[in-house]
C-alpha cells in the first residue's frame, strides 16, 4: 500500500480525496473554498499572471500542505485568501463568506515567512498582543502567555526583547502570538523557512503537537517536499508560474508522526520519491525562465 | 589596562599644552611670528589667567576687585543680587528657553509627523508647503521673529522651536511612513483595527526614528535660542557673547564660550541616557550582560 495516493491530475473538485475510505461526516465542512483564483499583475505596462485558474478546498482539521517552485505564487495564493490582497478573478469564501481585502476573517491566524516580532515588546508582551488586542483582562492574559511559552520552550526569556533571540526563537515567539488567539484556521507562509535544519525539526515537532491536540484547519505553504511530508494530510503541488494546481497527493502517514524518525520509513521515502518526480519537473521549469 | 592610562595622560598633555600655549604663546609672537598666529593675540581670544577671573567674578565668586565673597557680609546670594547679570542667571535664562524650545519643537514636530505620516492625503496636500519652508535656512528668520516676539523669553522659544520643529518633523514623518508592511499586517491579521494599528505598532515603530533625532534636537534648539540672543535680547549666554563682542571684552566671550560649551556636552550626555532607555529594545543601545 503506498502511503501517498494520486488523485486525478488538475481536478477542480480535488477538494474531496477520492480513496476508498468511509465517507466523511457532517464534522468535516468544508471551511476554505478557493473557486477559479486568478492573480495577475501590470509590470512595465504588460500583463503577468502569478496565479491561473486554482480552485480547491479544505475540510475541517485537515492539514494541507501547499508546495510548488519559488515564483509559482503559492504565498499569493495564499495572501489572497488571508484577505492581504485582491484577486484578479475567482471566488475565495470561508466557512461559506467570503473573503475582503483588508477585512481578514476572525477565525484566521496567519504566520509570516519572516519574523515580524515587534522588536520594541518583550516576548511576554509580543505573544499576548493579540489577546491585548481584545481586552482578554490582565489575569487571563498572563495564564495563557504562561501555557504558550511553555509549549515553545521559550521559559526564562519572557521578558527579553527580541534583538537577544536567535531566529528560532523570534519564529517561535511569532508562532504563539498567532496560536494563542486559538484561530480554528492557520494560514501558514513558510514560516520556518529561514530556519536551520536541527531548528526547523525541532519547530516541526512543536507544531505536530500542537496541531494534535488542537487539530485547526491549517494551509502551509512551503518549497520543501519533506517539510511537507511531515506535517500534512494532503499536498497540492502548483505548476512554475503561471501557478496551476498540477497535482493533489494524499499522505497517509501513520500519525503521531516524529519528524526525524519519519525519515527513516520506507513508506516515507517510497512517497517523497513520487512526488519528487513531479516537483522536480517544476523546479526545472522554474530554473529555466 | 595599560593603554587606558597612555591615553588619558596623552589627553592631558594635550589640554596643559593648550593653555600654556594661549596663556604665553603670544609673547613668542614678536620673534617668531611665523610660528605663532596673530590671531594669538590676547586682545581677540583672551588668556587663561584673564578667562578665569573674569568667570570668578561673573560667577559671583569674587566681587568686582577680585576679592572672594565667601566670607563677606552678603556673601554669594547678595552678591547675585546685586549683578542681574551675573553668570547663574544668564545660563539660566539660555537653559529655560533651550528646554521649552525643544519640548515644544518636538511635542508639536512628533504630533503633525504622526498625522501626516498616517494620512496619505493629508500629507499630499501640506507637501509643497513644508518644503518650501524647510528649503528657507531658518536661521533667516531669526530677525523676524525677535521683531514679532521682541526680545523676552517667547521669540528665544521661537526660534529654536521653528528648528526644532522641522527636524523631528522629518523623522517623524518618515518614520511613520517606513513603518514595516509586515509588522502593520500582523497586526490587522490578528484582528487590530485601525485605531488599534496606529497606537500599538506605527507610534512605536516611528519612535525609534523620533528619539534618533533627539540629540540633534536638544543641540539645535540650544543654537536657536543663542542665535534668537544674539539678534535681540535681555538676558541669556548669548547675549553676553554679543555685548562681549560689543565692548571688546574677550575674556567674557571665552567665559560665556566655555559655560556654552559645558552645557551643550550636559545636554547631549543628558538625551543620550534617555535614548539608551527608549530603546534599549535595539542592537544599538542594548548592554549586553
Amino acid at each position: 500500500m503506498t502511503a501517498a495516493s494520486r488523485i486525478a491530475p488538475a481536478d477542480p473538485s480535488a477538494g474531496a480525496p477520492r480513496t476508498d475510505e468511509a465517507p466523511r461526516g457532517a464534522a468535516d465542512r468544508v471551511r476554505i473554498e478557493v473557486r477559479g483564483l486568478v492573480k495577475s499583475y501590470r509590470l512595465h505596462g504588460r500583463e503577468i499572471a502569478a496565479v491561473d485558474d486554482i480552485s480547491f478546498a479544505i475540510r475541517e482539521g485537515e492539514f494541507v500542505a501547499l508546495i510548488g517552485p519559488s515564483g509559482c505564487g503559492k504565498s499569493t495564493v495564499l495572501n489572497m485568501i488571508a484577505g492581504l490582497i485582491p484577486c484578479t478573478a475567482g471566488d475565495i469564501r470561508i466557512d461559506g463568506q467570503p473573503v475582503r481585502t483588508g477585512r481578514p476573517a476572525p477565525a484566521v491566524g496567519y504566520v509570516f515567512q519572516r519574523d515580524t516580532v515587534y522588536p520594541w515588546r518583550t516576548v511576554r508582551r509580543n505573544i499576548g498582543y493579540g489577546l491585548e488586542l481584545t481586552g482578554v483582562p490582565a489575569a487571563e492574559r498572563e495564564a495563557r502567555i504562561r501555557e504558550a511559552v511553555g509549549q515553545a520552550g521559550l521559559e526564562g526569556f519572557e521578558d527579553a526583547y527580541p534583538l537577544a533571540l536567535s531566529g528560532g526563537m523570534r519564529q517561535r515567539v511569532a508562532l504563539m502570538r498567532t496560536l494563542i488567539v486559538r484561530p480554528e484556521i492557520l494560514l501558514m507562509d513558510e514560516p520556518f523557512g529561514a530556519l536551520d535544519t536541527h531548528t526547523k525539526l525541532d519547530m516541526h515537532r512543536t507544531l505536530l503537537d500542537i496541531w494534535g491536540r488542537e487539530r485547526q484547519t491549517v494551509l502551509f505553504v512551503t518549497h520543501d517536499l519533506a517539510e511537507a511530508l511531515t506535517l500534512s494530510d494532503r499536498i497540492i503541488v502548483l505548476s512554475a508560474r503561471p501557478g496551476r494546481i498540477k497535482e493533489t497527493f494524499e499522505v497517509t502517514l501513520e500519525r503521531p508522526r516524529d519528524p526525524v524518525r519519519l525519515r527513516e520509513s520506507a513508506d516515507y521515502a517510497d512517497s517523497f520519491s513520487r512526488i519528487w518526480h513531479c516537483l522536480g519537473e517544476e523546479f526545472a521549469k522554474a530554473k529555466a525562465e | 589596562m595599560q593603554k587606558r592610562i597612555w591615553v588619558h595622560l596623552a589627553q592631558v598633555a594635550i589640554v596643559l599644552w593648550l593653555l600654556a600655549t594661549w596663556e604665553w604663546g603670544f609673547m613668542l609672537n614678536e620673534r617668531f611670528d611665523w610660528l605663532v598666529p596673530d590671531i594669538l593675540d590676547p586682545y581677540f581670544v583672551s588668556q587663561p589667567s584673564e578667562i578665569w577671573e573674569r568667570f570668578l567674578s561673573l560667577a559671583c565668586f569674587t566681587d568686582i576687585n577680585g576679592v572672594s565673597v565667601f566670607g563677606t557680609e552678603t556673601g554669594f546670594t547678595g552678591c547675585l543680587a546685586r549683578t542681574p547679570d551675573n553668570l547663574w542667571a544668564m545660563t539660566w535664562a539660555t537653559l529655560y528657553n533651550t528646554f521649552w524650545g525643544f519640548v515644544v519643537g518636538v511635542g508639536s514636530g512628533v504630533l503633525i509627523g504622526l498625522v501626516l505620516g498616517r494620512y496619505e492625503g493629508l500629507a499630499r496636500i501640506f507637501e509643497p508647503f513644508i518644503i518650501a519652508v524647510n528649503s528657507l535656512p531658518r536661521i533667516a528668520l531669526v530677525p523676524l521673529i525677535v521683531l514679532m516676539f521682541g526680545l523676552g523669553d517667547l521669540s528665544k522659544v521661537m526660534t529654536a522651536w521653528v528648528i526644532v520643529f522641522f527636524l523631528v518633523f522629518f523623522n517623524t514623518y518618515e518614520g511613520a511612513r517606513s513603518v514595516d508592511r509586515d509588522h502593520i499586517n500582523a497586526a490587522r491579521l490578528l484582528g487590530a483595527s485601525d485605531w488599534q494599528i496606529t497606537r500599538t505598532v506605527v507610534v512605536p515603530s516611528t519612535m525609534a526614528w523620533v528619539f534618533a533625532s533627539l540629540t540633534p534636537a536638544v543641540s539645535f534648539s540650544l543654537i536657536g535660542v543663542i542665535v534668537g540672543e544674539f539678534i535681540g535680547a535681555e538676558k541669556g549666554l548669548g547675549k553676553v557673547i554679543i555685548e562681549a563682542e560689543a565692548t571688546l571684552e574677550s575674556a567674557d566671550m571665552m567665559v560665556a564660550l566655555f559655560v556654552l560649551m559645558v552645557v551643550g556636552v550636559a545636554l547631549a550626555l543628558g538625551i543620550r541616557r534617555v535614548q539608551a532607555y527608549l530603546l534599549r529594545w535595539q542592537a544599538h543601545f542594548h548592554e549586553v550582560q
